[in-house]
């Protein structure tokens, strides 16, 4: 094959390799933008990704919905329908198998089904925050401590969503983003 | 090597072993040699420098820079992409050499992982790493053909080795197969061939006789979901396949060092006999209706090919004498359906091929005067008896006289053999 034509191909290479990043930046940019805010109650605890770095793995509080249907698979797709409490806090109302007609929903997979109480268990895809490496373990640590604290505290998720599909754009502990938090505790 | 040989011209001259000019054409010849042969430390150098910092950058921007705007972030995400493009660019218009091409391939195949790495970072996108990486080759692969590069191809399979893994041994995966670990490999497929045909004395083709093996041996479990039995039978299959394939004269003609089928595809055949003359082994949990699975399948597509190239190496008369490890695949596919109704038979028959198996390798070894092979047939002898040793009700005497045995044979046939070899030697001289 001549060079030039190598080149064509290379440049088309290129373009591809430079789509994919873009392509997620604006994906998730959109739903910044024009999506939806919620509040996720959670509890972050600190593990970390070889490639990514570290993050805080968010355990959400909204995490379960009573269902009588026990067909549900392990890692199945599913829609959770959500609404606010009175505090303004997100809560699971109930999972379907296709997106809800009306309602803010978001996408999410079946962990397992307790078949004794009825309960469904599933799991958000916005999960992992990722932080300085050298705050992730302090945040966990700052939310244990703000839990035993005697006065009220609310660790959030702050999450975009549309059209089921979610951007996790901040932690929040007592209202302060939660790197601001760890950095004041120090 | 050849310096060395340069260096003893002078001596060989002067002793009249060789002629003044044989020895100036000597040097000559390898003068040339070098002027046309592309620094290969150079590329080494090249390649592990673009590695290095490649993976350096992963993990400085992994660090998590979060007194950066997102939109600085997300420039230094494009940094690295960019610059490896370019330099590969440049190598590709102006046709550099291999060791550019190597070195900017590889730093682009590591700033591509760390661009991707980096957005998910910012943006939080969940990772399942198996998508990540799974995304990551399949950016770069046409890299592969466009830059004709080794170091590319590798990589390609180590990457597509850790996603098979991801999917197949993970926690949330104990029901899913990596079929598409098939494709990645067959889209480097041309490349190997080509390595084969062009390049077949290269180090670097000989690191990819063992890669591609041991990449299959890793990822054959992935392909196990419900009848975990099976795995035994597709093991055995894969290895005999791979010896089969190993005593092909165009890699039975290299030494053992440049030929992993050969040795992964004998050692794996011993180690899982060695497991299955344990009477434990064929407890099964599977019988005749686990038959038409995804496990039989691939055990039956493994047969195929081993016998295709058992068939194919008969038809060219490649195969001279017998060679029991040759056939082995053979015998143990009758022994593990046996083995679905009966635990006896092919617990005793296991024993009885492991001890042949040794036997044979031990005569192998003699006839080529190789004392690695034959040591080696010994160890499995060994390894037989101590793995008898500690599930059999023999008698502690008769334990202890086999162990007396097999010492004493390791020094006998050592001892012969070197005897041999050195009336051989005398003979010769």
């Amino acid at each position: 094959m001549k060079a030039i034509h190598l080149f064509y191909i290379f440049i088309l290479v290129i373009l591809v390799q430079l789509y994919v990043p873009a392509r997620m930046i604006y994906d998730q940019e959109d739903i910044l933008k024009t999506g939806k805010a919620f509040k996720f109650k959670t509890q972050p605890v600190d593990p970390s990704d070889p490639f990514k770095g570290k993050y805080i793995y968010l355990n959400f509080e909204a995490s379960t919905v009573p269902s009588i249907d026990s067909t549900w698979m392990r890692q199945e797709l599913v829609y959770v329908a959500i609404s606010e409490d009175d505090a303004g806090f997100v809560v699971a109302k109930h999972v379907t198998r296709m997106p809800p007609e009306k309602g803010d929903f978001v996408k999410a997979k079946v962990g397992w089904y307790d078949s004794q109480q009825n309960i469904l268990n599933f799991s958000f895809p916005f999960n992992e925050f990722y932080m300085n490496e050298a705050k992730a373990y302090d945040a966990e640590v700052a939310h244990r401590n703000a839990q035993t604290d005697s006065t009220a505290n609310d660790t959030y998720a702050l999450v975009y969503v549309k059209n089921g599909d979610a951007v996790l754009s901040n932690v929040f502990i007592n209202e302060i983003p939660i790197a601001d938090y760890v950095q004041e505790e120090h | 090597m050849n310096s060395k040989l340069i260096n003893e011209l002078p001596e060989l001259v002067k002793n009249q072993v060789i002629s003044e000019d044989i020895a100036s054409i000597i040097q000559q010849y390898y003068k040339s040699k070098q002027e046309h042969s592309p620094n290969k430390l150079f590329t080494v150098f090249g390649v592990l420098g673009s590695l290095l910092v490649g993976l350096g950058i992963i993990l400085i921007l992994a660090h998590n820079w979060d007194e950066f705007l997102r939109v600085t972030k997300t420039v230094f995400a494009f940094l690295p992409l960019v610059i490896g493009q370019l330099f590969v660019g440049y190598s590709i218009f102006k046709n550099k050499s291999s060791t550019w091409k190597e070195a900017s391939g590889t730093f682009l195949f590591f700033a591509i992982g760390s661009s991707i790495a980096l957005v998910s970072q910012i943006y939080n996108i969940p990772g399942d790493l198996s998508s990540f990486i799974l995304t990551w080759i399949v950016l770069c692969w046409p890299l592969i053909y466009l830059l004709k590069s080794d170091v590319l191809a590798i990589l390609h399979l180590v990457f597509s080795t850790y996603y098979a893994c991801a999917v197949g041994y993970g926690f949330d995966s104990m029901e899913s197969s990596p079929w598409l670990y098939l494709v990645l490999l067959a889209i480097a497929l041309p490349h190997y061939w080509q390595a084969l045909k062009l390049r077949p004395n290269a180090n670097i083709t000989s690191l990819m006789h063992w890669l591609w093996p041991l990449s299959l041996v890793i990822t054959l479990g992935t392909f196990v979901s419900q009848h975990g039995d099976f795995g035994y039978l597709m093991y055995v299959l894969l290895f005999g396949l791979f010896y089969n394939i190993g005593k092909i004269p165009y890699l039975d003609h290299h030494s053992l060092r440049r030929n992993g089928y050969l040795v992964l595809g004998s050692l794996g055949t011993v180690i899982l006999l060695l497991l299955s003359s344990f009477k434990w082994l064929w407890d099964f949990d599977i019988d005749a209706s686990s038959i038409p699975s995804q496990e039989f399948y691939i055990a039956l597509i493994l047969f195929m090919a081993s016998l295709v190239v058992l068939g194919y190496s008969y038809s060219k008369q490649w195969i001279r004498g017998f060679n029991l490890f040759q056939y082995v695949f053979i015998l143990f596919t009758i022994l593990f359906f046996i083995g679905m109704t009966n635990s006896i038979i092919p617990t005793v028959m296991s024993n009885i091929l492991v001890f042949a198996l040794g036997v044979m390798t031990v005569k192998i070894g003699a006839d080529k005067f190789h004392f690695g092979i034959l040591n080696y047939g010994l160890l499995i002898i060994t390894a037989l008896v101590v793995c008898r040793f500690f599930d059999t009700d023999m008698s502690y005497i008769i334990r202890g006289l086999l162990f007396v045995m097999v010492g004493i044979g390791f020094f006998l046939t050592n001892y012969v053999m070197l005897k041999r070899q050195k009336t051989l030697i005398k003979i010769k001289n």
